[in-house]
């Protein structure tokens, strides 16, 4: 059913890529062998500890440190006095009109802006002496009004966080396609209201570590980081630092998730690095749980008010949405504070014709920890938003859910689409993913089953989400907009060294997806060669020249393609250097399974003869044709706008109608991700995202109280669903039509957040239909579930 | 999250603890599983000058029969209630009960006398010692004394315990023969802390209740026995209508508290729901069900 664009590919040899094998990384990781920033230890490293503002708002006034300094062990306690003197700050900045940036700095000075936020940093011989002394530092601190309430801090005479800026809105945006307010006007049915989706935080089972290492000899400094991003960190530190970069290196080893919380450039980054070189010492600070939950970037957190017009016939007409982002006291770096509002917007009209719509945004700054990228920034919301609102539209009309998306879909022939936000779909199996899901759940059945339990009084409920995304976004195309860094390319090197073993370089950083695999496999079909023998080296900024990391469902997509352009140039020399040695034309050699033979002889050459041939034995190639087959090769790929994946989720999930427990009975995921590289590590994405589709709906919560302290900052307080709460569930893989990226890959690692949140809304909402309830917020905590639905039975108990 | 300093002792023998406990001058701190005392710890909210191991005394573990009930060592592990034969066939609703505390990594460590001693007023294991009408032994430099588990607990996170005794056994005293019994929870997840817990023994004397029992968790200050309800039950036929009352009675007498997870209203409606549930539950295994 594949339609293959991509020529490339031997088809006589036995496939590599899309067969289901074992994580390469898993016998490191599962015997406990793996080296996560934490585990790197070097002599004499020094140990940070850091004093966390109590308060949301309030001024610094003096700092008193002599006690702390006094204590066992402490070899110094550092202020932002000290901090901003050896760095220079970075902001986030943007070509965006309308936008503000705020400057990221290692410790905060003069003002505090959320509880949590770095003050003073104690370096101490260990990590329990240095916690040991943070007991000993006095801060006078001034206390301002809090901003917590988005709406308030958006208020022209609200209290400013940052003084040197008009106000607190970081960003504002309009924009959209046809006259809304017309269509709006003539349409016979409208649906809408304010949604509300709260903060969220990624939780990495690695909290954030970092190693800064300066050496006083080579004046080089590395920093072993737990990043999504080591190459956006190290231009960074250029410029934060003042080195040059063939002085940085940045190494993000083993890394145990990162959901976006380890995409960008923290603070204590920064702190670690000019701590480093100040002291002349390795300089080590690891996030404990609690650090990890109130100071790294969170997300997901919106108030949309949204309306859709439909005809009578279920056509929509018209759409519109009013988005306030709570981005929190900084606009991060590089991704700015646009990121997830804007993202919230532009992904709005979903995989549907909206003919009309138009979307006002804005990002607004509050007492609370910066807002970043998050698995699916923005996506989450917007289809919950959007989905919800199609639901809403289907029970007005009295049609199936099922039957106003089908109507409702960009067809088959309307792609390439441009959506009224400006983003523009290839094919992808919109409507293909909606009848297989629902083939798959058996929908004609299950809404039987449906109606039967409600009839025994279960309350049994139904939901479908549908969506699209953009993914392996190339260069034409900014991850966040007006974003001055390139992230839209990707390179690779790729060497067979003087013993024949290959090793293959990227810029990408896998913190878990298992891109050591899917690379791997990538290369090795590319080449000619056998898994097992192919290196891959990743998340090392001294690997290749340019580089950004993983983030945005990207690294399959473009490192992929980097490292097919690239294992076909090295193959093309690698089989002239045979044709030479052996004697045969190039057209006669075979190579594959890491075997080189001559077709129609029993000449064979194995990677490493060859290798010796060409490196070692100078005779064996004339002088032009060595010159030629150096066995390296490095290319770099750039899909220039990106492709676009997309899925339909289906949830039942049943209410218990005295205690409101939620239980997630089926979960079924059908998604286009083009060619599948391997189907274990997608369904493993899947699942996993999923799972935090799963918190998103029903468990996960950042909770500020009317001060900004958050209230939610263990992981008994922030809870996340467990093995017990996420159900097991279905996927499946369209390849509908392969998309015009190298290889024909789609990026799929950030889908089942997006998609899950929604399905679980409407599933939820379905239940309670009889009560005539709307879900418009999510998380659906058990709580909430209680005040809506006794809301709606204290409303019935009134009107009967 | 590191621990402040802390001296430590391995405590030999419980007159040992005791006396290391009276040396500390109320700084130490027995440590028994661990499972609460070092978060605590960690988060520095406490600051003991010395932690005494009890986990080497002998004397403190074994689940034993008595005349006329099981006598359990305060150090007996989650684990082994739940796996306890004696506890399956003679308190059936503890070894339900114990299955939801917390996950088997923590159950593995957690003791019976360190989760009553903690007195976490969301914990399954006081909740069951006020049930069971357990007696909670305890040494100290005055001798040993017996208290009663309504008498033992006092408040969140505070007990009746002087600052050098020590808990060494928990004596549970059997119930009547066919005693059928109920234990329901609710929790945001598996192995939480209950948002509302409810357990309840009926014992059946010619199809009317002669005894009846019944303890609540997570809905106030400490696990409660609500006397009122199991009076308006006692002597009465099994009808849901007495549970009806029984479960208003139990909304009206708890006090919950309101946190990230739940209302104090949301708390109060589901000890409400669960009190029916524990109730019904507890019937028809009287009735002989299963
Ligand atoms: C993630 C997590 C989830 C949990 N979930 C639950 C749950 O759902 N339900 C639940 O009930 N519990 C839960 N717990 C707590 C667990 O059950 C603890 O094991 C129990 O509360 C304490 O037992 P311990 O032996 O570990 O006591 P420790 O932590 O060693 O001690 C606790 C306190 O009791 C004192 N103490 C201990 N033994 C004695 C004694 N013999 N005499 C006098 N004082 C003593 C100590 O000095 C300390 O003050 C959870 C714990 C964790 C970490």
């Amino acid at each position: 059913m594949s339609k293959s664009s991509d020529g490339g590919i031997d088809l006589t040899r036995p496939k590599i890529i899309g067969a289901p094998v074992q994580r390469l990384e898993d016998p490191r990781l599962l015997t406990g062998h793996g080296k996560f920033t934490d585990d790197v230890k070097l002599r004499g490293t020094l140990h940070v500890a850091l004093r966390r503002s109590d308060h949301a708002h309030a001024r610094i006034g003096t700092i008193d440190t002599a006690e702390a300094e006094e204590m066992p062990g402490v070899v110094g306690v550092f202020t932002a006095e000290l901090l901003d003197a050896l760095t220079r700050p970075v902001f986030a900045t943007s070509k965006m009109k309308d936008y503000h940036a705020t400057p990221v700095r290692a410790l905060a000075g003069g003002k505090v802006r959320f509880a949590g936020e770095p003050v003073v940093a104690v370096v101490a011989q260990s990590r329990y002496l240095a916690e040991d002394a943070l007991a000993g530092i006095e801060i006078d601190y001034t206390p301002l009004e809090p901003v917590v309430d988005p709406e308030e801090a958006a208020a022209d005479n609200a209290v400013k966080l940052h003084d040197h800026l008009p106000g607190n809105v970081l960003v504002a945006r309009r924009f959209g396609v046809g006259d809304v307010e017309q269509a709006m006007g003539d349409a016979p049915i409208k649906v809408g209201g304010r949604f509300r989706f709260h903060r969220k935080t990624p939780t990495a089972l690695e909290a954030r570590s970092y190693l800064a290492d300066y050496d006083q000899g080579t004046r080089a400094l590395t920093l072993y980081a737990s990043t999504q991003v080591p190459g956006i960190v190290r231009d960074a530190l250029v410029e934060v630092l003042d080195m040059p970069g063939s002085k940085l290196r940045v190494i993000a080893g083993d890394v145990g998730g990162g959901f976006g919380g380890k995409a960008s450039l923290n603070p204590e980054e920064i702190l670690v690095c000019a701590l480093s070189r100040h002291l002349g010492r390795p300089v080590k600070w690891t996030a404990d749980r609690v650090e990890d939950l109130i100071s790294t970037s969170q997300s997901f957190d919106e108030i949309v008010d949204a309306e859709l017009a439909v005809d009578q016939d279920g056509t929509f007409l018209a759409l519109k949405a009013d988005i306030l982002g709570d981005v929190g006291a900084f606009s991060i770096y590089p991704w700015t504070a646009a990121l997830e509002p804007m993202q919230v917007a532009g992904f709005l009209p979903g995989p549907y014709r909206v003919p009309n719509f138009s979307a006002n945004v804005r990002a607004v700054a509050t007492n609370k920890a910066p807002m970043g990228p998050y698995r699916g920034v923005g996506r989450p919301i917007s289809a919950f938003v959007l989905e919800r609102l199609v639901d809403m539209a289907a029970k007005k009309l009295a049609m199936d859910p099922k039957e106003i998306r089908l109507r409702n879909f960009v067809k088959e022939e309307e792609f390439p689409h441009r959506t009224g936000s400006g983003i523009v779909w290839d094919r992808s199996g919109f409507t293909e993913c909606l009848e297989r899901a629902a083939d798959a759940i058996n929908y004609p059945a299950l809404r039987k089953r449906q109606a039967e339990a409600r009839a025994d009084g279960r309350w049994l409920g139904i939901g479908i989400a549908s969506y699209a995304e953009l993914t392996g976004i190339g260069s034409r195309l900014s991850a966040a907009p007006g974003m001055p860094i390139n992230t839209g390319t990707e390179s690779a090197t790729i060497s067979v060294d003087s013993s024949g073993a290959v090793t293959a370089h990227f810029g990408i950083a896998s913190h878990g997806q298992g891109l050591e695999t899917t690379l791997a496999q990538i290369v090795a079909e590319e080449m000619g060669v056998r898994l097992e023998d192919v290196e891959i080296v990743q998340g090392d900024t001294s690997a290749v020249a340019h580089s950004t990391g993983t983030y945005a469902s990207r690294s399959a997509v473009i490192a992929g393609g980097a490292g097919t352009l690239t294992a076909r140039t090295l193959r093309g020399k690698i089989i002239e250097a045979a044709s030479h040695l052996l004697d045969v034309d190039m057209a006669d050699i075979d190579f594959a399974d890491s075997l080189i033979s001559a077709r129609g002889t029993n000449k064979t050459m194995s990677l490493r003869e060859l290798a010796r041939a060409v490196y070692s034995q100078m005779g064996s190639l004339p002088g032009d044709i060595r010159a030629k087959v150096d066995l390296q090769a490095s290319e770099f790929y750039d899909p220039h706008f990106g492709t676009t994946t997309s899925a339909t989720h289906l949830a039942a999930v049943e209410i218990d109608p005295e205690t409101y427990e939620v239980s997630i009975e089926k979960f079924v995921v059908v998604e286009d991700c083009g060619r599948v590289i391997n189907p274990m590590i997608v369904d493993g994405q899947v699942h996993g995202g999923v799972a935090q589709g799963i918190g998103a709906a029903l468990f996960e919560e950042v909770v500020h109280d009317v001060t900004g302290q958050n209230i939610s900052a263990t992981l008994v307080d922030y809870v996340i669903p467990s093995a017990a709460e996420v159900p097991s569930m279905e996927v499946h893989h369209l390849d509908v039509e392969a998309p015009s990226t190298l290889g024909g890959y789609r990026g799929m690692g950030e889908g089942g957040t997006i998609g899950a949140p929604a399905a679980i809304a409407n599933a939820l909402n379905d239940a309670l239909s009889h009560l005539g309830v709307e879900i418009m917020e999510l998380p659906m905590t058990p709580e909430r579930l209680f005040q809506v639905i006794s809301a709606a039975q204290d409303g019935e108990a009134e009107s009967s | 999250m590191k621990p402040p300093p802390f001296a430590y002792v391995t405590a030999e023998s419980i007159e040992h603890a005791v006396a290391e406990l009276a040396r500390s001058d109320g700084e130490g701190k027995l440590v028994a599983g661990g499972q609460s005392l070092m978060p605590m710890l960690n988060f520095r909210l406490l600051e003991p000058s010395v932690l005494i191991d009890i986990g080497k005394i002998p004397d403190l573990t074994g689940i034993s029969e008595t005349g006329d009930g099981l006598s359990i060592g305060a150090l007996t592990r989650h684990v082994d209630l739940e796996t306890s034969h004696l506890i399956a066939q003679r308190f059936p609703v503890l070894t339900e009960a114990v299955k939801h505390v917390a996950h088997i990594a923590i159950r593995n460590r957690g003791t019976f006398g360190g989760s009553l001693c903690h007195a976490d007023p969301a914990a399954e294991l006081p909740m069951m010692a006020v049930l069971l009408d357990a007696r909670i032994c305890v040494s100290g430099q005055g001798g040993n004394r017996q208290i009663p588990a309504d008498k033992f607990f006092l408040g969140a996170l505070t007990t009746d315990l002087e600052e050098e005794e020590i808990v060494t056994r928990i004596d549970l005293p059997y119930l009547p023969e066919s005693t059928g019994w109920g234990f329901e929870e609710i929790s945001r997840r598996s192995g939480d802390f209950a948002l509302a817990a409810a357990a309840a023994t009926v014992s059946l004397v010619d199809g009317k209740i002669s005894e009846v029992r019944l303890a609540v968790t997570g809905v106030d200050d400490l696990p409660l026995r609500i006397r009122a309800a199991e009076d308006a039950l006692r002597g009465s036929e099994l009808d849901d209508a007495v549970f009806s009352s029984a479960s208003q009675i139990v909304r009206d007498a708890v006090n919950p508290n309101s946190d990230v997870h739940a209302s104090a209203d949301y708390r109060r409606h589901l000890i409400g729901v669960l009190v029916g549930r524990v109730l019904r539950s507890a019937r028809s295994r009287a009735r002989g069900g299963a």
